[in-house]
C-alpha cells in the first residue's frame, strides 16, 4: 500500500514523458529505414566485417581439441563422454527390449532372444487395467482407445520406439531436473549458475545443439535422447525449483524439530510434500519430449519421427499424418495418465474393504492374462503380430483430400498468397532489413531502460550487440521480420478467438481440442501439405507458425478475461454495463497484463518453429543452424543457436518487464 | 529458578543486512533508534525467561509483537542474533548438530499453527513420522503412534489422509505426533488460532486434559488472552519484540507493569483469573462464616455461593483464617469496580 | 520393429544353416561388433544401404542401421562411430569426403556404379508453354513463364536445400538468365511443390536428382545446358561467358562408397564386400519405385531383390 503510495506521483510526472517517447521513437525509426543510401555512416548501417568477433571458429576449434587431443591423463575426454553415453544407453535399451525389439542378448546370427517384445495385445490389456487402477474407467476406456488406435492403424511397431525412448528420456529428465532443482533450492550459487543456461536450454533451437550432441555422445540413439533431455529437462528444473520453495515454512520446521537430518527433510518431507506440484512438471517433461520426436529421428532415434518424417519425404502425406496422429495419441495418453497419477497420489484409497478387494483381484487377473499371452507370444511368434487384414489406413483420402483442394482451389489460394506477400511479407521484411543495426541495438537499450530499469536496459543491449558482432545480423532481422510478422498474425486471430472463448464454455471446448492438436501433432505433418498448397517460401513458413504458436495466446487472453475477479463484474452489472461494454471496459483490460504473457508465449513458440521451417526454405537464423548441422559446423550452428535464444531473451525480458509494469500500475500485484 | 528447563539471557534476534555489527559481547549494543536508522528490523530484544520443569508457560502478544520469532528462538529454530538459549543449562546455539538432532529427536515437540501434516501420509503416518525418522522399527512407531492417536481421541480414523479431516481433528493429529516421541519440553505454537471458537475451547481443554495426564513442560504461544488465562501458570506479554511483564495471569490482572499491559487486562475475566485471596477483606473479628473458602480459589468457583448468601465467607489458607469475602466484594469484581485489594 | 526383428532373427538362422552345410560360402566374420551403416533420407540410398547391410549380414557380420546425416556423417566416420556411407554422390558430397579423407580417418573405396544426375528439370507440359525447351536459352525468353509475385518479372527456379550447394545463383548470373533462384529446406517440401504443380499442370522449373523415383513417376526433362567441363568450374574464361564460372550444366558423375579407415583391419571380408558393391541407374531406380510409388516397404523391396539376385550378392562376400 506504501510503495503505491509513494510511487503514483512518479508515475504521474513520467506520464507525459512516456507519452511522446514511444512516438518519437517511431517517427525516428521511420526516417531511418528511408534514409537514401549513404545518409548514414555506413558502419552504423551495416556491421563492418572488421568488428566480427570470429565466435564460430573458436567454438570449432574449440570441439576439435576436446574430442581429438583433451585428455585427463588416464582416460580421454573423448572416452569420459561415450562412457557416460554408454551408461545412458542401459536403461533405453531395457525399454526397448521390453517394448519394442524383444528380451535378449547377442545380434545378427548370434541373437539369442528369450522373450518377444510385448505384444500389442497384452500391452492393451496391461494398459487398460493401470489405467483404471489410477483413474477409473474413464481413463481407462481412453487408454485402451488409443492404444487400439496405435495397433489399427499399423503405428504399434514405431509407436512402441518412440514410447520406449519417450518414457526413459522423461524418467531421466524429470529426475536429473528433479535434482538440479534440489541443488538450486539448497545453494544459490547453483540457481545462479543453472538459471542462465536454463533460458538458453529452453530458447536455443534443437538443431543447434545436436551436432555438438554427436560428436560428444557419438551417432545414434542415445545422442538423440540426451538432446531430448536438454530440451525437456529446463521445465521440471523451475516447477522444482518453485514447487519446493512453496512448501510451507511449518513443513520445514517440523522437520527441524522432529531431529531429521537434511536428507530426511528432502525426501521424506519436501518432495513428497511437493509431489503434486513436480507432477505438473514430469508432465512437462513428458510432452516436450514428445514434441522433438521428430528432430531427434533425425539423428537416429526411429520410431513414430522417422515415420512421419519418410511418409513426408515419399508426399505419403496421408501416413504422414497417420504417423503423425499416432504421436498425438502418445502424447494424449501419456498426459492423461500422468494427470491421473497426479491427482491419485493426493487422494485416499478405496476404503470400501471388499470393493477394494475385488478391484484387486481383478486388476491381478488382468496383469496375469497379460503376461500370460506375452508367453503365449513368445511360444507362438505369429500371433504376436497385429494381422495386416484387420489394419485400417485412411491414408489415401488425405492424399487425395489435399489434391483436390491444390487442384479446385488453386487461384483462391493463389490470391491470399499472393495478397499477403505484397502487403505483409514483403513491406515488413523490407522494413527489417533497412533498419540500421545500431539503431535497432539503441531502441533495445531504451525500450529495456524504460520498462525495466538500467540493468534491464544495459543487458539486453549486450545481447542485441552480441548479435551484431557474429556477423549474422542480417540473418537475425530475417528471423526478427518472419517471427514478428507471425505473432502479429497469431495474436490478431488469438486474442479475439480466446476474449469470445473465455466466457462460452462450449466454444472453449472446441477451441481447446483444436490448440491441443496443433501443439502436440508434429508441426512437419501439415507443414508439406500446405507446401502444396502455397509453394515453398515464407508464405508457408508464416502459416505453420501461425498454426504453432496461436495457441499460448488464444489461452492466455481466455484465462486472463476469465479470471477477471466476478465481484468487479457484479459492480459493472450494478452500474448498468451492458455484456459489451462489461467485456470491453472491464474484462479486457484487466486481462491486459494476461495477455500480454500470452504473447510472449507466442513469441517464444514461433521462434522455436523457426527450425522447423528452416525445412521448407526460410534464410533465416533456423536455416543458419540447420545447415550447419548439415555441414558438421558445430561453431557455425552453436552461434547462430545462440542468436536465436538472444533473440528469445530480450523478447521475453521486454514483455515480461511490461507486463509486470502494467500489473503494477493496475494493482493486480507483481 | 532453581529447576529452570529453558532459558533465555538477553536474546535478541534481529532481520536485515549484517545485524550482527550491533552485537557486542553477545549482547545487543545499539537502541532502537540507531537500528531503525540502519534499515534493521528488530523482531526480539532483550528477552530474558526462565521456564520451570513441568509448568505451563504462555507467550502472548498480538501480531508483530515478536511472539512467533522468540519461540523459534527458544526452540533452536532460528539463530538468535544475540543472547543465548539454554536447555538444561546448554547453550542451543554452541551445541553441536548432532547433538541438537538428538534432543529434538527425543526431548522437543511442536504443534504448529497451520498443522504442518504431510499431506501424502496418513494420521497413523504422521504421527509415527518422528519416530521413522529416528529409525525405529515399524512395528515398534506404529503401535506407539496408534497409542498417541487414541490418546487424543482419534481411535479408528488412522488411516485417513489429512485432507479427509475437519480442522480441528487435523490438530489433534498434530498434537498426538508431537507428543510421540515423549517430549520433555512441549511447544505450541499458537495451535488453535486456525480454527473456530467453538472447536478452539474444546481443544484447550483437550491440552489441559493431556496436562494433567502427562505433565510436560509447556510453552504455548498465543494472541488470545482468555485462551492464555485458561491455559497458562505464568504468561509473558509480548509488545515490540520486548518482553512486557511476566507473572501469573492474576499478577498481571492485579499488577500490570505497564500501560500497554493494564490495557489488555483491562477487559480479561477477572471472576476466572482472581483469587478469593486478591479480593478478600481483613478479617474483622469473630464472625459468623456462611463456610470456608479456600484462598487460592478462583472467583468464578465461588462466586454464586457468596452471592446466594447473606452472610460472608472465611478464606482459609492452611487452615487458618486469613479474611474474609461478602457479596459486595463480588459484585465489585464482577462489574470490574476497582477497589483497594490486598497484595 | 518387432518383424524387423524376427527378420533379423530368421536371416541369422539361414546364415546358421547355410554355415552348417555349406561351410565354406561364409568365413567367419573377424569382429562381432557391430557395422554401422549409415542411413539417409532418400529412398534409393535407403535400398542400396541395406542391400549391403543384408548381404553382410550373410557373410555372418553383426550390422546396425544408424540413421545419419548426410553430409555431417563424415564427422562420425572419421572417429570410427560410423562405418560405411554406401552412396557418396560425386555432385553434392565429394567435397565433404574429400575433406574427411584428407583429415583423416576415411577411406573413399570406389563408385558403386551408379551415376548421379543433378540439375534443373521441368514438367513435359511446359513445353507447350514455352516451346524452345530443353534447350536453355529457351529460358531467356519465357522466364516469364515461370515467374511467381516474389520474383516477378524474373521466373521463379526452385533450387534444392541451401546444403545441396550446387552454384545455382552463379549458374543464374553467369548464364544471364533471367530467374531468381529460391531454395526449398528439404528435398520433401521440393517434391511435394512439384506434385502440386504437377497435378495442376502449374508452371515448374525445379532441381531433380537421379537415381529418383521422381524423373520416374513425372513426364519430363532435363534442361541442356552447354556440358558440364571440368574448366568450366574452374576457368572463368571457358564458355558462354569470358568473365564468369559456372556457365554450363552441373557435373553428372559416379557416386562413390566410402567407409572408416579402420574397417580395413577390423572387418577385412566386409571391407572387401563393400569395395566390391555395385549397381546401376536402372536397377535402384526401379527398386525405388516400388517403394514410393507402388507404396511397399523398403524392407520388403530389400529382402525380395536379395532372395532373387543370390548370385549378386554372393559373388560381394567370396
Amino acid at each position: 500500500m506504501t510503495d503505491a503510495a509513494l510511487s503514483a506521483p512518479a508515475v504521474r510526472r513520467s506520464f507525459p514523458l512516456g507519452r511522446l517517447l514511444w512516438p518519437a521513437l517511431l517517427v525516428v525509426t521511420i526516417v531511418l529505414v528511408n534514409l537514401p543510401n549513404g545518409a548514414l555512416p555506413a558502419w552504423m548501417t551495416k556491421y563492418p566485417a572488421a568488428w566480427q568477433i570470429p565466435t564460430a571458429a573458436w567454438i570449432s576449434t574449440f570441439m576439435r581439441w576436446l574430442m581429438e587431443v583433451a585428455s585427463f591423463g588416464l582416460f580421454t575426454v573423448r572416452d569420459l563422454f561415450r562412457a557416460v553415453a554408454w551408461v545412458l544407453d542401459l536403461p533405453l535399451a531395457a525399454a526397448k527390449a521390453v517394448l519394442a525389439e524383444g528380451i535378449g542378448w547377442g545380434r545378427g546370427a548370434d541373437a539369442v532372444t528369450i522373450a518377444p517384445a510385448i505384444p500389442w495385445f497384452s500391452a492393451l490389456i496391461a494398459g487398460v487395467a493401470a489405467a483404471y487402477k489410477v483413474g477409473g474407467a474413464r481413463l481407462a476406456a481412453l487408454i485402451g482407445a488409443g492404444l487400439l488406435y496405435l495397433a489399427v492403424f499399423g503405428q504399434w511397431a514405431g509407436a512402441m520406439v518412440t514410447l520406449s525412448s519417450v518414457l526413459v528420456s522423461s524418467a531421466l529428465g524429470a529426475v536429473g531436473g528433479l535434482l538440479i532443482g534440489l541443488a538450486c533450492v539448497r545453494w544459490r550459487w547453483a540457481e545462479r549458475a543453472v538459471s542462465p543456461m536454463l533460458d538458453l536450454a529452453q530458447t536455443m533451437p534443437v538443431f543447434a545443439y545436436l551436432l555438438p550432441m554427436l560428436i560428444l555422445f557419438g551417432f545414434g540413439p542415445v545422442s538423440a535422447m540426451i538432446a531430448t533431455i536438454v530440451y525437456a529437462m529446463p521445465p521440471m528444473v523451475r516447477v522444482t525449483i518453485i514447487a519446493i520453495r512453496a512448501v510451507p515454512d511449518e513443513i520445514r520446521e517440523l522437520g527441524a524439530m522432529t531431529g531429521c537430518t537434511r536428507r530426511q527433510l528432502t525426501w521424506k518431507m519436501l518432495v513428497p510434500s511437493a509431489l503434486p506440484a513436480l507432477m505438473v512438471g514430469v508432465n512437462q517433461v513428458i510432452m516436450l519430449s514428445l514434441n522433438v520426436v521428430i528432430i531427434a529421428s533425425m539423428i537416429g532415434a526411429g520410431g513414430l519421427g522417422f515415420d512421419v518424417l519418410s511418409a513426408l519425404r515419399a508426399l505419403k502425406i496421408g501416413e504422414g499424418l497417420e504417423a503423425g496422429l499416432a504421436i498425438t495419441v502418445l502424447a494424449i495418453l501419456l498426459d492423461r495418465f500422468a494427470q491421473a497419477l497426479a491427482v491419485k497420489t493426493g487422494r485416499p484409497p478405496e476404503r470400501d474393504e471388499q470393493t477394494a478387494r475385488r478391484k484387486r483381484s481383478a486388476l491381478q487377473a488382468a496383469f496375469m492374462l497379460a503376461g500370460a499371452l506375452w508367453i503365449l507370444a513368445a511360444i507362438v511368434p505369429d500371433i504376436a503380430r497385429y494381422p495386416d487384414a484387420l489394419k485400417l489406413s485412411t491414408a489415401p483420402y488425405w492424399s487425395d483430400l489435399v489434391r483436390w483442394i491444390n487442384v479446385t482451389f488453386n487461384a483462391t489460394l493463389d490470391a491470399i498468397r499472393t495478397f499477403a506477400f505484397l502487403n505483409l511479407l514483403a513491406p515488413a521484411k523490407r522494413f527489417a532489413l533497412a533498419l540500421p543495426w545500431a539503431w535497432v541495438v539503441a531502441l533495445v537499450v531504451i525500450a529495456g531502460l524504460r520498462l525495466g530499469g538500467w540493468r534491464l536496459g544495459l543487458g539486453l543491449g549486450a545481447l542485441a550487440l552480441a548479435i551484431a558482432t557474429t556477423g549474422l545480423w542480417q540473418v537475425a532481422m530475417l528471423t526478427v521480420y518472419l517471427c514478428g510478422v507471425a505473432v502479429v498474425v497469431a495474436c490478431l486471430i488469438g486474442v479475439p478467438v480466446g476474449v469470445a472463448a473465455a466466457t462460452r464454455p462450449r466454444l472453449w471446448r472446441a477451441v481447446e481440442t483444436v490448440i491441443d492438436l496443433l501443439q502436440t501433432l508434429p508441426s512437419f505433418v501439415y507443414l508439406i501439405p500446405i507446401v502444396m498448397l502455397f509453394r515453398v517460401g515464407d508464405f508457408t513458413a508464416l502459416i505453420a507458425i501461425v498454426l504453432y504458436a496461436v495457441a499460448p495466446a488464444i489461452r492466455y487472453a481466455a484465462h486472463g478475461v476469465a479470471r477477471v475477479p466476478p465481484t468487479l463484474i457484479e459492480a459493472a452489472t450494478m452500474t448498468g454495463c451492458t455484456r459489451r461494454q462489461i467485456l470491453t471496459r472491464v474484462r479486457v483490460p484487466l486481462a491486459l497484463p494476461e495477455i500480454l504473457l500470452g504473447i510472449n508465449q507466442t513469441i517464444m513458440l514461433a521462434l522455436s518453429m523457426l527450425v522447423i521451417t528452416a525445412l521448407v526454405g526460410t534464410r533465416d537464423l533456423g536455416q543458419e543452424t540447420y545447415s550447419a548441422l548439415a555441414k558438421a559446423d558445430v561453431g557455425k550452428g552453436l552461434v547462430a543457436g545462440l542468436c536465436v535464444a538472444f533473440i528469445a531473451i530480450i523478447a521475453d525480458r521486454l514483455v515480461s518487464a511490461a507486463a509486470a509494469k502494467m500489473k503494477r500500475r493496475r494493482g493486480l500485484g507483481a | 529458578m532453581p529447576d529452570s528447563i529453558l532459558a533465555a539471557r538477553g536474546v535478541a534476534k534481529l532481520f536485515g543486512a549484517r545485524p550482527e555489527r550491533f552485537v557486542t559481547d553477545g549482547r545487543l549494543s545499539a537502541d532502537a533508534a540507531a537500528l531503525s536508522a540502519a534499515g534493521i528490523v528488530p523482531a526480539v530484544i532483550d528477552v530474558d525467561l526462565d521456564i520451570a520443569r513441568g509448568e505451563t508457560f504462555v507467550i502472548m502478544g498480538l501480531s508483530g509483537s515478536g511472539k512467533s520469532t522468540l519461540v523459534r528462538c527458544l526452540s533452536g529454530l532460528t539463530p538468535t542474533t544475540a543472547g543465548e538459549i539454554l536447555f538444561e543449562g546448554r547453550d542451543l546455539a554452541k551445541m553441536p548438530e548432532h547433538e541438537l538432532i538428538r534432543i529434538r529427536r527425543h526431548q522437543m515437540g511442536m504443534v504448529f499453527q497451520n498443522f504442518a501434516l504431510l499431506p501424502h501420509l496418513t494420521v497413523l503416518g504422521n504421527v509415527a513420522f518422528p519416530l521413522d525418522v529416528q529409525g525405529r522399527p515399524r512395528a515398534e512407531r506404529e503401535a506407539r503412534a496408534l497409542e498417541m492417536i487414541k490418546l487424543v481421541g482419534l481411535g479408528g480414523r488412522e488411516d485417513r489422509f489429512p485432507r479427509e479431516l475437519s480442522g480441528g481433528q487435523q490438530q489433534r493429529v498434530g498434537i498426538a505426533r508431537s507428543l510421540a516421541v515423549g517430549p520433555d519440553l512441549w511447544f505450541l505454537d499458537e495451535p488453535f488460532s486456525a480454527l473456530d471458537p467453538l472447536i478452539r475451547r474444546e481443544m484447550q481443554d483437550e491440552v489441559l486434559r493431556l496436562q494433567g495426564l502427562l505433565k510436560k513442560t509447556i510453552v504455548f504461544i498465543t494472541h488470545d488472552f482468555d485462551e492464555a488465562v485458561r491455559i497458562a501458570d505464568r504468561i509473558a506479554i509480548m509488545k515490540d519484540g520486548r518482553v512486557a511483564q511476566i507473572g501469573s495471569a492474576e499478577e498481571l490482572v492485579l499488577n500490570p507493569a505497564t500501560d500497554y499491559v493494564r490495557a489488555f487486562t483491562r477487559d480479561a475475566p477477572r471472576a476466572k483469573i482472581l483469587t478469593a485471596r486478591s479480593v478478600m477483606a481483613p478479617v474483622a473479628g469473630a464472625s459468623d462464616f456462611a463456610g470456608r473458602i479456600d484462598a487460592g480459589s478462583r472467583i468464578a468457583s465461588f462466586a454464586h455461593d457468596v452471592e446466594s448468601s447473606e452472610k460472608p465467607f472465611a478464606v482459609v489458607e492452611r487452615g487458618e483464617v486469613i479474611g474474609v469475602v461478602d457479596r459486595l466484594a463480588m459484585i465489585d469484581v464482577l462489574v470490574g469496580r476497582e477497589r483497594k485489594v490486598a497484595a | 520393429m518387432l518383424h524387423q526383428l524376427t527378420r533379423a532373427m530368421t536371416a541369422g538362422l539361414v546364415a546358421l544353416a547355410m554355415a552348417g552345410t555349406t561351410g565354406a560360402a561364409t568365413a567367419a566374420p573377424e569382429s562381432k561388433d557391430p557395422i554401422k551403416v549409415t542411413l539417409h533420407d532418400w529412398t534409393g540410398q535407403l535400398i542400396t544401404a541395406r542391400i549391403m547391410g543384408e548381404t553382410l549380414k550373410k557373410a555372418g557380420y553383426n550390422v546396425d542401421y544408424v540413421q545419419a546425416d548426410y553430409l555431417a556423417q563424415f564427422a562420425g566416420m572419421r572417429t570410427g562411430d560410423l562405418h560405411v556411407a554406401m552412396e557418396v554422390w560425386a555432385t553434392t558430397a565429394k567435397e565433404a569426403m574429400d575433406e574427411a579423407i584428407a583429415a583423416g580417418g576415411v577411406e573413399n573405396v570406389g563408385e558403386t556404379g551408379m551415376q548421379a544426375i543433378e540439375d534443373w528439370w521441368f514438367p513435359e507440359y511446359m513445353k507447350e508453354k514455352c516451346p524452345g525447351l530443353p534447350d536453355w536459352k529457351a529460358l531467356k525468353e519465357c522466364a516469364e513463364v515461370f515467374s511467381t509475385p516474389e520474383t516477378a518479372p524474373k521466373g521463379r527456379y526452385l533450387g534444392g536445400p541451401v546444403t545441396w550447394g550446387g552454384y545455382d545463383e552463379e549458374r543464374v548470373a553467369a548464364l544471364d538468365l533471367p530467374f531468381e533462384v529460391v531454395h526449398a529446406g528439404t528435398d520433401a517440401a521440393m517434391f511435394a511443390e512439384l506434385q502440386s504443380a504437377y497435378d495442376r499442370k502449374a508452371p515448374i522449373l525445379l532441381w531433380i536428382y537421379a537415381p529418383h523415383w521422381a524423373p520416374i513417376k513425372f513426364k519430363g526433362e532435363w534442361i541442356k545446358f552447354p556440358p558440364y567441363e571440368k574448366a568450366c568450374y574452374e576457368d572463368p574464361a571457358w564458355g558462354v561467358n569470358k568473365d564468369a564460372k559456372y556457365d554450363c550444366a552441373k557435373p553428372r558423375g559416379p557416386i562413390y562408397k566410402a567407409v572408416w579407415q579402420g574397417m580395413k583391419d577390423k572387418w577385412p571380408g566386409a571391407y572387401k564386400a563393400v569395395k566390391a558393391y555395385t549397381f546401376d541407374n536402372k536397377e535402384i531406380g526401379e527398386l525405388a519405385a516400388k517403394v514410393d510409388l507402388e507404396g511397399q516397404k523398403v524392407e520388403a523391396v530389400v529382402d525380395d531383390w536379395m532372395a532373387k539376385n543370390e548370385d549378386r550378392w554372393k559373388k560381394w562376400i567370396q
